[in-house]
């Protein structure tokens, strides 16, 4: 829940913003780690209990590791690989020790297994200032501003991912503009507060029924429609959290990344990813993408690389058959875009021909959402019913 | 035509900070207000349904 409770903007929130403009400059940056904290140990205790509350002392292990960072260090390789670990055993270890056994893995199955609060998100931060701190591209910065980097709330449970140095010129800078920040911030929670109340959650009465019962038994139309409920439902839900996290950290001064950017008019799928979960694609570019050796490569291994990097986004999202099918539907989509265009050239400016482009981009964006919200085997199901009857 | 709809509806969600030139003056501020109002509206007649958002699980 969190974005949508009381605690949230009555003990967390409003407090913490008001304190951090209030405070002398020295104390600004303990202000976010206190509150910061805070808002981990409750949620996560709420959550996942004990456990999930004790997943606090991983931020200060990493806290405590990176200060070991150093251009070209091996503690940065250390960082970069304690980050996939730990993410890889809460999220992933029984999905692929399933996949490796065929199943029968009673004696190694993590059977209480949980994800810490937010861990596919700070992950994604303490790679990147690992990474970028062994290729000398930010600086270390005191203690203080790191734990108040990665325990910045707002942002800290499904983004929009930060960037060090992009944070920390606004976190030393004074906060002023009271008055347009908190207008500015209010309005962004309250529009972001009714995507979901009033149109994602709306949605549900539809997309609940994606489900094999319902899809066994509903007219093929209607499939569609509630294909598309589940496109819109997402769009409005994850937007609408975007403009909650981006209107909080306005509170206190601080303007993070913006994550969304009117996908769904996008006339290609490349232009999609541009404007859809903007702080993760730049991510999986950076971090992924041109690691790989992006686009300087011989070009098969460029449509190798792209088709990794969205089954990276596709797996990243949850450890599932159907999430690498999702990252391999956007993998396959954006080679065949590349591909078109090299054999087609820049695109048509006819409006008939953009038009056509827009409509299609968004039919096969919508295409692929099943495979993002339902099982593989339900997956399966809705689009043999849906093709086949 | 679209830029401006775009840029008006952007100010208006709290996007961006510069009102569109034509919405200056009292216009802006009423038309402010009534976006607090309606969305203060709306939230209170739907907030009894809601539900988990989706990222917090991944």
């Amino acid at each position: 829940m969190i974005f949508n409770t009381f605690a949230y903007y009555l003990v967390f929130l409003l407090p913490a913003a008001i304190l951090y403009r209030l405070a002398p400059a020295s104390l600004r940056v303990w202000v976010i780690v206190v509150f910061g904290s805070a808002f981990f140990l409750y949620f996560s205790y709420s959550m996942a209990g004990i456990w999930g509350a004790l997943c606090l002392l991983i931020f200060l292990w990493e806290s405590i590791i990176s200060r070991l960072y150093r251009p070209r260090s091996r503690w940065c390789i250390v960082g970069i690989l304690q980050s996939v670990i730990l993410l890889g055993i809460f999220k992933y270890w029984n999905f692929f020790t399933g996949l490796a056994f065929f199943g029968r893995t009673d004696l190694i199955r993590w059977q209480g297994a949980f994800l810490p609060l937010g861990i596919s998100f700070f992950t994604f931060e303490f790679y990147h200032y690992a990474w970028d701190r062994k290729a000398n591209k930010t600086e270390a910065g005191t203690l203080g501003e790191y734990l108040a980097f990665i325990l910045f709330f707002p942002t800290m449970v499904a983004g929009p991912i930060k960037r060090y140095e992009d944070f920390l010129p606004k976190l030393r800078k004074e906060p002023t503009a009271w008055t347009l920040d908190w207008e500015r911030g209010i309005t962004r929670i309250l529009i972001g507060l009714v995507k979901k109340f009033a149109v994602a959650d709306l949605l549900t009465a539809w997309t609940d029924h994606l489900n094999v019962h319902d899809i066994l038994i509903a007219d093929r139309r209607v499939l569609i429609l509630w294909g598309l409920a589940y496109g819109a439902k997402i769009y409005a839900d994850f937007s609408g959290y975007s403009d909650i996290a981006i209107g909080s950290a306005r509170l206190f001064g601080i303007r993070v990344p913006e994550n969304f950017d009117w996908p769904y008019g996008r006339r290609n799928i490349q232009r999609f990813w541009q404007s859809w979960h903007i702080s993760l694609t730049r991510w999986l570019i950076d971090y992924v993408y041109i690691p790989l050796g992006g686009s300087r490569v011989s070009t098969p291994r460029i449509y190798l690389n792209i088709i990794v990097v969205m089954l990276v986004s596709g797996l990243w999202h949850g450890a599932g058959i159907n999430f690498i099918v999702w990252g391999l539907w956007h993998g396959l989509l954006l080679a065949g875009h590349r591909l078109w265009r090299r054999f087609r050239g820049d695109p048509s400016s006819n409006p008939v021909a953009v038009f056509s482009s827009r409509l299609l981009t968004f039919v096969l964006v919508n295409a692929g959402w099943p495979f993002f919200c339902m099982d593989m085997n339900t997956a399966t199901l809705f689009y043999r019913r849906l093709l086949f009857g | 035509m679209l830029s401006r709809f775009r840029s008006t509806i952007e100010y208006l969600a709290g996007e961006r900070d510069a009102c569109p030139p034509f919405l200056r003056g009292h216009i802006d501020l009423l038309l402010r207000c009534l976006v607090w109002a309606l969305a203060m509206l709306l939230i209170y007649s739907f907030s009894g349904q809601s539900s988990k958002f989706i990222y917090i699980d991944f």
